[in-house]
Protein backbone atom coordinates (compact mmCIF):
# COMPACT_ATOMS: atom_id res chain seq x y z
CA UNK A 1 0.00 0.00 0.00
CA UNK A 2 1.20 3.11 -1.29
CA UNK A 3 2.78 5.32 2.05
CA UNK A 4 3.84 8.60 0.59
CA UNK A 5 2.68 11.70 3.14
CA UNK A 6 3.31 14.93 2.21
CA UNK A 7 2.47 17.68 4.96
CA UNK A 8 4.27 21.04 6.24
CA UNK A 9 6.98 21.47 8.64
CA UNK A 10 5.74 24.68 10.39
CA UNK A 11 8.02 27.17 12.19
CA UNK A 12 7.60 25.37 15.94
CA UNK A 13 9.37 22.16 14.07
CA UNK A 14 6.29 19.91 13.86
CA UNK A 15 4.36 18.26 11.28
CA UNK A 16 0.92 19.72 9.85
CA UNK A 17 -1.46 18.59 6.84
CA UNK A 18 -2.94 21.94 6.17
CA UNK A 19 -1.70 25.15 6.74
CA UNK A 20 -4.48 27.59 7.78
CA UNK A 21 -4.08 31.75 8.29
CA UNK A 22 -6.40 32.01 11.54
CA UNK A 23 -7.81 35.71 12.81
CA UNK A 24 -8.88 34.98 16.63
CA UNK A 25 -10.76 36.84 18.98
CA UNK A 26 -10.37 37.41 22.19
CA UNK A 27 -13.42 38.79 23.45
CA UNK A 28 -16.94 38.65 21.91
CA UNK A 29 -16.95 42.07 21.25
CA UNK A 30 -14.43 41.50 18.74
CA UNK A 31 -16.10 39.12 17.14
CA UNK A 32 -18.04 41.14 14.24
CA UNK A 33 -14.46 42.43 13.38
CA UNK A 34 -12.82 39.59 13.20
CA UNK A 35 -15.84 38.43 10.98
CA UNK A 36 -15.71 41.05 8.79
CA UNK A 37 -11.93 40.66 7.88
CA UNK A 38 -12.77 37.09 7.06
CA UNK A 39 -15.29 38.64 4.56
CA UNK A 40 -12.46 40.58 2.92
CA UNK A 41 -9.23 38.32 2.62
CA UNK A 42 -9.52 35.32 1.78
CA UNK A 43 -8.05 32.28 2.86
CA UNK A 44 -8.53 33.16 7.04
CA UNK A 45 -10.18 31.30 9.15
CA UNK A 46 -12.28 32.84 11.62
CA UNK A 47 -11.97 31.78 14.99
CA UNK A 48 -14.87 33.56 17.34
CA UNK A 49 -16.79 32.60 20.68
CA UNK A 50 -19.36 34.19 23.07
CA UNK A 51 -16.60 34.60 25.93
CA UNK A 52 -13.74 36.94 26.92
CA UNK A 53 -14.97 38.98 29.48
CA UNK A 54 -14.81 39.53 33.30
CA UNK A 55 -14.45 35.23 33.37
CA UNK A 56 -12.96 34.27 36.66
CA UNK A 57 -11.69 30.64 38.29
CA UNK A 58 -11.82 27.50 36.25
CA UNK A 59 -13.98 29.14 33.24
CA UNK A 60 -11.31 31.31 32.93
CA UNK A 61 -8.94 28.45 32.87
CA UNK A 62 -10.82 26.38 30.45
CA UNK A 63 -11.00 30.02 27.91
CA UNK A 64 -7.64 30.80 28.58
CA UNK A 65 -6.95 27.10 27.39
CA UNK A 66 -8.25 27.31 24.16
CA UNK A 67 -7.99 30.98 23.26
CA UNK A 68 -3.94 29.83 23.63
CA UNK A 69 -3.71 26.16 22.11
CA UNK A 70 -5.96 26.47 19.42
CA UNK A 71 -3.55 28.91 17.10
CA UNK A 72 -0.83 26.12 18.43
CA UNK A 73 -2.64 23.44 16.42
CA UNK A 74 0.32 22.46 14.21
CA UNK A 75 -1.78 23.24 11.35
CA UNK A 76 -2.07 26.76 12.03
CA UNK A 77 0.53 28.55 10.02
CA UNK A 78 -0.01 32.26 11.10
CA UNK A 79 -2.26 34.18 13.23
CA UNK A 80 -4.06 37.59 13.43
CA UNK A 81 -5.43 37.92 17.19
CA UNK A 82 -7.83 40.87 17.77
CA UNK A 83 -7.83 41.99 20.98
CA UNK A 84 -10.62 44.37 22.90
CA UNK A 85 -8.06 45.89 25.19
CA UNK A 86 -4.33 46.72 25.23
CA UNK A 87 -2.85 45.00 28.52
CA UNK A 88 -4.59 41.23 28.29
CA UNK A 89 -4.28 41.53 24.53
CA UNK A 90 -0.41 42.26 24.96
CA UNK A 91 -0.39 39.35 27.64
CA UNK A 92 -1.99 36.99 25.47
CA UNK A 93 1.10 37.72 22.56
CA UNK A 94 3.68 37.28 25.18
CA UNK A 95 2.25 34.33 26.53
CA UNK A 96 1.74 33.13 22.99
CA UNK A 97 5.08 33.52 21.85
CA UNK A 98 6.74 31.67 24.65
CA UNK A 99 5.46 28.43 23.25
CA UNK A 100 5.63 29.32 19.30
CA UNK A 101 7.73 31.03 16.74
CA UNK A 102 4.45 31.22 14.49
CA UNK A 103 3.95 35.15 13.17
CA UNK A 104 1.54 36.80 14.92
CA UNK A 105 0.05 39.96 14.64
CA UNK A 106 -2.57 42.02 15.95
CA UNK A 107 -4.89 44.76 16.50
CA UNK A 108 -6.88 46.33 19.37
CA UNK A 109 -10.28 47.34 18.92
CA UNK A 110 -10.10 49.89 22.05
CA UNK A 111 -7.33 51.79 20.28
CA UNK A 112 -9.27 52.10 17.48
CA UNK A 113 -12.86 51.00 16.72
CA UNK A 114 -14.52 48.30 15.14
CA UNK A 115 -13.99 49.88 11.46
CA UNK A 116 -10.23 50.96 11.81
CA UNK A 117 -9.89 47.59 13.56
CA UNK A 118 -11.50 45.59 9.87
CA UNK A 119 -9.22 48.04 7.90
CA UNK A 120 -6.23 47.48 9.95
CA UNK A 121 -6.37 43.59 10.27
CA UNK A 122 -7.35 42.82 6.79
CA UNK A 123 -4.12 44.75 6.06
CA UNK A 124 -2.27 42.54 7.97
CA UNK A 125 -4.21 39.14 7.34
CA UNK A 126 -3.32 39.99 3.89
CA UNK A 127 0.27 40.06 4.30
CA UNK A 128 -0.20 36.51 6.70
CA UNK A 129 -2.46 34.79 3.79
CA UNK A 130 0.27 35.95 0.90
CA UNK A 131 3.46 34.66 3.12
CA UNK A 132 1.72 31.34 4.02
CA UNK A 133 0.82 30.40 0.47
CA UNK A 134 4.41 30.04 -0.22
CA UNK A 135 5.11 27.97 1.69
CA UNK A 136 5.54 23.50 0.15
CA UNK A 137 4.50 19.98 1.17
CA UNK A 138 7.89 17.77 2.35
CA UNK A 139 7.38 14.34 3.32
CA UNK A 140 5.99 13.22 6.64
CA UNK A 141 5.80 10.47 8.42
CA UNK A 142 2.75 8.66 10.38
CA UNK A 143 5.20 9.41 13.61
CA UNK A 144 5.07 12.88 13.34
CA UNK A 145 1.25 12.95 13.79
CA UNK A 146 -1.80 13.14 16.15
CA UNK A 147 -4.88 11.57 15.29
CA UNK A 148 -8.26 12.74 17.33
CA UNK A 149 -10.88 9.85 16.96
CA UNK A 150 -14.69 10.76 18.04
CA UNK A 151 -18.15 9.05 16.93
CA UNK A 152 -21.28 11.03 16.63
CA UNK A 153 -24.64 10.54 15.34
CA UNK A 154 -24.14 6.69 16.27
CA UNK A 155 -26.61 4.34 15.69
CA UNK A 156 -26.09 0.42 15.56
CA UNK A 157 -24.10 0.52 12.61
CA UNK A 158 -21.10 2.41 14.01
CA UNK A 159 -20.63 -0.25 16.77
CA UNK A 160 -20.99 -3.29 14.48
CA UNK A 161 -19.06 -1.85 11.39
CA UNK A 162 -17.26 1.98 11.17
CA UNK A 163 -16.17 1.70 14.88
CA UNK A 164 -14.63 -1.12 14.30
CA UNK A 165 -13.25 -0.59 11.40
CA UNK A 166 -11.97 2.39 12.50
CA UNK A 167 -9.94 0.48 15.45
CA UNK A 168 -8.31 -1.03 12.93
CA UNK A 169 -7.12 2.22 10.93
CA UNK A 170 -5.93 3.38 14.64
CA UNK A 171 -4.16 0.09 15.45
CA UNK A 172 -2.16 1.17 12.30
CA UNK A 173 -1.52 4.66 13.41
CA UNK A 174 0.06 3.58 16.23
CA UNK A 175 2.04 0.27 15.03
CA UNK A 176 3.14 3.09 12.59
CA UNK A 177 4.54 5.02 15.48
CA UNK A 178 1.53 7.51 15.56
CA UNK A 179 -0.91 8.72 18.47
CA UNK A 180 -4.45 8.78 19.20
CA UNK A 181 -6.86 10.48 21.15
CA UNK A 182 -10.78 8.89 22.03
CA UNK A 183 -12.69 10.73 24.30
CA UNK A 184 -16.04 11.52 25.53
CA UNK A 185 -16.21 10.23 29.25
CA UNK A 186 -19.67 9.44 28.95
CA UNK A 187 -19.34 7.07 26.56
CA UNK A 188 -17.08 4.59 28.04
CA UNK A 189 -19.85 4.35 30.99
CA UNK A 190 -20.72 0.35 30.45
CA UNK A 191 -17.32 -0.43 28.88
CA UNK A 192 -14.68 0.83 32.15
CA UNK A 193 -13.82 -2.75 32.57
CA UNK A 194 -12.46 -3.36 28.92
CA UNK A 195 -10.94 -0.29 28.47
CA UNK A 196 -8.86 -0.88 32.38
CA UNK A 197 -7.46 -4.06 30.99
CA UNK A 198 -5.76 -2.23 28.61
CA UNK A 199 -4.29 0.39 30.73
CA UNK A 200 -0.24 0.29 30.23
CA UNK A 201 -0.85 0.47 34.24
CA UNK A 202 -2.26 0.23 37.11
CA UNK A 203 -2.87 4.14 37.88
CA UNK A 204 -4.01 4.45 34.06
CA UNK A 205 -6.57 1.63 35.12
CA UNK A 206 -7.48 3.81 37.95
CA UNK A 207 -7.91 6.95 36.23
CA UNK A 208 -10.23 4.83 33.73
CA UNK A 209 -12.82 4.03 36.49
CA UNK A 210 -12.42 7.37 38.36
CA UNK A 211 -12.83 10.09 35.54
CA UNK A 212 -16.37 7.74 34.17
CA UNK A 213 -17.72 7.39 37.84
CA UNK A 214 -17.26 10.97 38.12
CA UNK A 215 -19.01 11.85 34.95
CA UNK A 216 -21.86 9.79 35.93
CA UNK A 217 -21.90 11.51 39.44
CA UNK A 218 -21.54 14.83 37.28
CA UNK A 219 -24.92 14.03 35.60
CA UNK A 220 -26.95 12.79 38.52
CA UNK A 221 -26.20 15.70 40.64
CA UNK A 222 -27.57 17.88 38.07
CA UNK A 223 -31.20 15.61 38.87
CA UNK A 224 -31.31 14.26 35.53
CA UNK A 225 -30.42 10.81 34.36
CA UNK A 226 -28.48 10.44 31.49
CA UNK A 227 -31.39 8.60 29.89
CA UNK A 228 -32.90 11.22 27.62
CA UNK A 229 -30.05 12.94 26.94
CA UNK A 230 -27.07 10.25 26.62
CA UNK A 231 -28.60 8.02 24.07
CA UNK A 232 -29.88 10.80 21.97
CA UNK A 233 -32.26 11.15 20.01
CA UNK A 234 -31.30 9.98 17.06
CA UNK A 235 -28.87 7.34 17.99
CA UNK A 236 -32.26 5.71 19.07
CA UNK A 237 -33.83 6.21 16.62
CA UNK A 238 -30.82 4.50 14.87
CA UNK A 239 -31.49 1.69 17.25
CA UNK A 240 -28.84 2.41 20.16
CA UNK A 241 -30.97 1.16 23.38
CA UNK A 242 -28.67 2.14 26.26
CA UNK A 243 -25.53 4.06 27.20
CA UNK A 244 -23.50 0.92 28.05
CA UNK A 245 -24.95 -0.01 24.54
CA UNK A 246 -23.38 2.89 23.21
CA UNK A 247 -20.14 2.97 25.35
CA UNK A 248 -19.56 -1.00 24.26
CA UNK A 249 -19.85 0.14 20.29
CA UNK A 250 -18.00 3.51 20.73
CA UNK A 251 -14.57 2.27 22.64
CA UNK A 252 -13.83 -0.41 19.49
CA UNK A 253 -12.73 2.91 17.37
CA UNK A 254 -9.84 3.01 20.05
CA UNK A 255 -8.88 -0.21 18.39
CA UNK A 256 -6.65 -2.68 20.25
CA UNK A 257 -3.01 -0.74 22.20
CA UNK A 258 -2.96 -0.33 25.53
CA UNK A 259 -4.04 2.90 26.76
CA UNK A 260 -0.84 5.26 27.56
CA UNK A 261 -2.57 7.69 29.99
CA UNK A 262 -5.84 9.62 30.69
CA UNK A 263 -5.55 13.26 29.75
CA UNK A 264 -7.10 16.07 30.93
CA UNK A 265 -9.38 18.42 28.32
CA UNK A 266 -7.37 20.06 25.90
CA UNK A 267 -3.80 18.25 27.73
CA UNK A 268 -1.34 17.36 25.01
CA UNK A 269 -0.14 14.23 24.69
CA UNK A 270 2.96 13.40 26.66
CA UNK A 271 4.39 10.46 24.28
CA UNK A 272 3.18 8.38 21.65
CA UNK A 273 1.08 5.91 21.81
CA UNK A 274 -3.28 5.76 22.51
CA UNK A 275 -4.48 7.87 24.71
CA UNK A 276 -8.13 8.96 26.35
CA UNK A 277 -9.22 12.47 26.82
CA UNK A 278 -11.32 12.90 29.85
CA UNK A 279 -14.17 14.96 27.87
CA UNK A 280 -18.02 16.07 27.64
CA UNK A 281 -19.78 14.65 24.48
CA UNK A 282 -21.08 17.47 23.07
CA UNK A 283 -19.32 17.61 19.19
CA UNK A 284 -18.24 20.94 18.74
CA UNK A 285 -16.42 21.35 22.06
CA UNK A 286 -14.51 17.70 21.80
CA UNK A 287 -13.26 18.53 18.37
CA UNK A 288 -12.25 21.72 19.96
CA UNK A 289 -10.59 20.44 22.41
CA UNK A 290 -8.83 17.21 20.76
CA UNK A 291 -7.45 19.93 18.02
CA UNK A 292 -6.16 21.98 21.17
CA UNK A 293 -4.61 19.19 22.48
CA UNK A 294 -2.67 19.22 18.97
CA UNK A 295 -4.53 16.55 16.46
CA UNK A 296 -3.71 17.25 13.41
CA UNK A 297 -6.67 15.26 12.07
CA UNK A 298 -9.21 14.07 12.98
CA UNK A 299 -11.26 10.98 12.35
CA UNK A 300 -14.63 10.25 13.49
CA UNK A 301 -16.92 7.39 13.12
CA UNK A 302 -20.81 8.17 12.06
CA UNK A 303 -24.27 6.08 11.90
CA UNK A 304 -26.85 8.58 11.07
CA UNK A 305 -24.28 11.37 9.85
CA UNK A 306 -23.55 14.26 11.30
CA UNK A 307 -22.03 17.98 9.73
CA UNK A 308 -19.54 18.91 12.03
CA UNK A 309 -16.40 19.96 11.53
CA UNK A 310 -13.46 21.73 13.66
CA UNK A 311 -11.77 25.11 12.23
CA UNK A 312 -8.09 24.11 12.86
CA UNK A 313 -8.00 20.90 11.61
CA UNK A 314 -9.87 18.53 8.95
CA UNK A 315 -12.61 16.26 10.79
CA UNK A 316 -12.59 13.14 7.99
CA UNK A 317 -16.46 11.57 8.08
CA UNK A 318 -16.88 7.51 8.20
CA UNK A 319 -20.08 5.56 7.93
CA UNK A 320 -21.46 2.01 7.59
CA UNK A 321 -24.84 3.21 6.87
CA UNK A 322 -25.61 2.84 3.42
CA UNK A 323 -29.16 4.94 4.16
CA UNK A 324 -26.72 7.97 5.53
CA UNK A 325 -24.51 7.49 2.41
CA UNK A 326 -27.70 8.47 0.80
CA UNK A 327 -28.98 10.67 2.92
CA UNK A 328 -26.16 12.89 4.20
CA UNK A 329 -23.77 12.03 1.45
CA UNK A 330 -22.52 15.55 1.23
CA UNK A 331 -21.29 15.64 4.43
CA UNK A 332 -19.49 11.71 4.26
CA UNK A 333 -15.85 11.19 3.43
CA UNK A 334 -15.20 7.31 3.35
CA UNK A 335 -18.00 4.88 2.86
CA UNK A 336 -17.48 1.28 4.04
CA UNK A 337 -20.94 0.54 4.06
CA UNK A 338 -19.98 -2.94 2.26
CA UNK A 339 -19.33 -3.90 5.20
CA UNK A 340 -22.80 -4.65 6.17
CA UNK A 341 -23.43 -6.38 2.99
CA UNK A 342 -21.04 -9.01 3.99
CA UNK A 343 -18.68 -7.70 0.41
CA UNK A 344 -15.80 -6.72 2.60
CA UNK A 345 -14.89 -7.19 6.26
CA UNK A 346 -13.80 -5.18 8.96
CA UNK A 347 -9.77 -5.58 8.62
CA UNK A 348 -10.07 -4.32 4.94
CA UNK A 349 -12.64 -1.38 5.66
CA UNK A 350 -10.30 -0.34 7.98
CA UNK A 351 -7.44 -0.32 5.57
CA UNK A 352 -9.88 1.45 2.84
CA UNK A 353 -10.10 4.24 6.11
CA UNK A 354 -6.36 4.27 6.02
CA UNK A 355 -6.49 4.93 2.35
CA UNK A 356 -8.58 7.57 3.00
CA UNK A 357 -6.77 9.45 5.42
CA UNK A 358 -3.88 9.73 3.70
CA UNK A 359 -5.15 11.38 0.82
CA UNK A 360 -6.92 13.85 2.86
CA UNK A 361 -3.18 14.35 5.06
CA UNK A 362 -1.82 15.04 1.22
CA UNK A 363 -4.33 17.22 0.99
CA UNK A 364 -7.76 16.33 -0.41
CA UNK A 365 -10.22 18.12 1.18
CA UNK A 366 -12.81 17.05 3.68
CA UNK A 367 -16.82 18.06 3.12
CA UNK A 368 -16.86 19.73 6.58
CA UNK A 369 -13.89 21.86 5.47
CA UNK A 370 -15.28 22.26 1.98
CA UNK A 371 -18.80 23.00 3.42
CA UNK A 372 -17.20 25.31 5.94
CA UNK A 373 -17.67 23.85 9.22
CA UNK A 374 -15.40 25.59 11.10
CA UNK A 375 -16.31 25.16 14.50
CA UNK A 376 -14.73 26.54 17.54
CA UNK A 377 -16.34 26.28 20.54
CA UNK A 378 -14.68 26.89 23.67
CA UNK A 379 -16.49 25.36 26.86
CA UNK A 380 -17.27 26.17 30.17
CA UNK A 381 -16.00 24.10 33.20
CA UNK A 382 -19.12 21.92 34.73
CA UNK A 383 -20.45 20.76 31.42
CA UNK B 1 -15.53 -10.01 18.61
CA UNK B 2 -16.84 -13.14 16.12
CA UNK B 3 -19.52 -11.96 13.33
CA UNK B 4 -21.13 -13.92 11.17
CA UNK B 5 -22.73 -11.64 8.19
CA UNK B 6 -25.79 -13.75 6.95
CA UNK B 7 -26.18 -13.33 3.19
CA UNK B 8 -28.81 -15.73 2.21
CA UNK B 9 -30.76 -15.15 -0.75
CA UNK B 10 -33.42 -12.51 0.96
CA UNK B 11 -36.35 -14.24 -0.54
CA UNK B 12 -36.07 -17.24 1.64
CA UNK B 13 -35.04 -15.35 4.81
CA UNK B 14 -34.10 -11.42 5.94
CA UNK B 15 -31.03 -10.44 6.92
CA UNK B 16 -29.52 -9.97 10.45
CA UNK B 17 -26.45 -9.83 12.56
CA UNK B 18 -25.30 -12.16 15.79
CA UNK B 19 -22.57 -10.82 17.32
CA UNK B 20 -22.11 -13.77 19.84
CA UNK B 21 -23.54 -16.74 18.85
CA UNK B 22 -23.08 -18.79 22.21
CA UNK B 23 -24.18 -15.95 24.96
CA UNK B 24 -25.87 -13.02 23.07
CA UNK B 25 -30.00 -12.80 23.57
CA UNK B 26 -30.10 -10.35 20.70
CA UNK B 27 -29.89 -9.83 16.98
CA UNK B 28 -29.47 -7.13 14.92
CA UNK B 29 -31.81 -6.34 12.03
CA UNK B 30 -29.73 -5.59 8.78
CA UNK B 31 -32.61 -4.73 6.73
CA UNK B 32 -36.32 -3.61 7.91
CA UNK B 33 -38.21 -6.51 9.09
CA UNK B 34 -42.03 -6.91 9.02
CA UNK B 35 -44.10 -9.35 11.40
CA UNK B 36 -44.34 -12.43 9.86
CA UNK B 37 -40.98 -12.43 7.90
CA UNK B 38 -38.55 -15.51 8.75
CA UNK B 39 -35.16 -15.55 10.72
CA UNK B 40 -33.18 -18.42 10.00
CA UNK B 41 -30.06 -19.40 12.14
CA UNK B 42 -28.45 -21.80 10.47
CA UNK B 43 -29.10 -24.87 8.23
CA UNK B 44 -30.09 -27.36 11.29
CA UNK B 45 -32.02 -25.95 13.77
CA UNK B 46 -34.99 -23.68 14.22
CA UNK B 47 -36.27 -19.92 12.66
CA UNK B 48 -37.69 -17.29 14.25
CA UNK B 49 -40.51 -15.09 13.31
CA UNK B 50 -40.29 -11.96 13.51
CA UNK B 51 -43.08 -10.18 15.82
CA UNK B 52 -43.41 -6.53 15.32
CA UNK B 53 -41.68 -4.42 12.45
CA UNK B 54 -38.12 -3.32 13.54
CA UNK B 55 -36.37 -0.87 11.60
CA UNK B 56 -32.79 -1.43 9.85
CA UNK B 57 -30.05 -1.59 13.09
CA UNK B 58 -32.81 -2.33 15.44
CA UNK B 59 -32.36 -5.43 18.28
CA UNK B 60 -35.22 -8.23 18.02
CA UNK B 61 -35.24 -11.03 20.77
CA UNK B 62 -33.47 -14.25 19.60
CA UNK B 63 -34.37 -16.36 22.91
CA UNK B 64 -37.19 -16.25 25.71
CA UNK B 65 -36.64 -13.31 27.87
CA UNK B 66 -37.70 -12.46 31.29
CA UNK B 67 -38.36 -9.54 33.21
CA UNK B 68 -35.44 -8.70 34.88
CA UNK B 69 -33.27 -10.61 32.50
CA UNK B 70 -30.22 -9.11 31.67
CA UNK B 71 -29.88 -7.72 27.82
CA UNK B 72 -26.84 -9.39 26.19
CA UNK B 73 -25.41 -8.23 22.90
CA UNK B 74 -21.30 -9.40 21.39
CA UNK B 75 -21.55 -11.46 24.96
CA UNK B 76 -21.53 -8.07 27.36
CA UNK B 77 -24.52 -6.90 29.13
CA UNK B 78 -26.67 -3.84 27.58
CA UNK B 79 -29.46 -2.97 29.82
CA UNK B 80 -31.85 -5.26 31.83
CA UNK B 81 -35.37 -6.30 29.99
CA UNK B 82 -38.46 -4.76 32.09
CA UNK B 83 -40.99 -6.93 30.50
CA UNK B 84 -41.21 -10.15 29.36
CA UNK B 85 -39.65 -10.50 25.74
CA UNK B 86 -40.22 -13.43 23.02
CA UNK B 87 -38.40 -14.45 20.31
CA UNK B 88 -38.53 -12.20 17.23
CA UNK B 89 -39.92 -9.54 19.18
CA UNK B 90 -38.37 -5.72 19.30
CA UNK B 91 -35.71 -4.94 21.71
CA UNK B 92 -35.70 -1.67 22.44
CA UNK B 93 -36.44 1.33 24.52
CA UNK B 94 -39.91 0.60 25.57
CA UNK B 95 -38.87 -2.89 27.22
CA UNK B 96 -34.95 -2.44 28.23
CA UNK B 97 -33.65 -0.32 31.08
CA UNK B 98 -30.01 1.24 31.39
CA UNK B 99 -28.27 -0.24 34.61
CA UNK B 100 -25.92 2.64 34.85
CA UNK B 101 -26.25 6.19 35.81
CA UNK B 102 -29.78 5.64 36.17
CA UNK B 103 -32.17 7.17 38.58
CA UNK B 104 -34.56 4.19 38.42
CA UNK B 105 -34.11 0.85 40.42
CA UNK B 106 -32.94 -2.43 39.62
CA UNK B 107 -35.58 -4.89 38.84
CA UNK B 108 -35.62 -7.86 40.78
CA UNK B 109 -36.68 -11.04 39.46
Amino acid sequence: MKQDLQGYWNDDGKAAVRKYVVALSLSSFCNEAVERICDSIAGITPLTHAFGRNEIGLNKQRLDSSLLKTPLNPNVDSVLVVGYEPKSTNEYIAQFKRRSKKRIESVVLLEAGTLETIHQGSKKALDLVVSSSEKKREKIDFHDLVFGLKCGGSDTTSGVASNPALGVATDYIIENGGTAIFSETTEIIGAEHILAKRASDESVAKRIYAVARANEELAMSFGVDLIGTNPTPDNIKGGITTIEEKSLGAILKSGTSRIKGVLDYEQEPPGKGLYFMDSPSAAQAVLTALAAAGCQVILFSTGTGNPVGTAVAPVVKITANPHTVLKMGEHIDIDISQVLGGKIGIKEAGMQIIDGVIEIINGKITKAEALKHREFAPLPAGL
Amino acid sequence: MSQSYNTSPPSVTKRYLILNKDEDNVALALEELMPGDLIQFDQSSSNIQVKQHIEFGHKFAIREIRRGDYIVKDGEIIGQATSDISPGEHVHIHNVQSLRASMLKNIRT
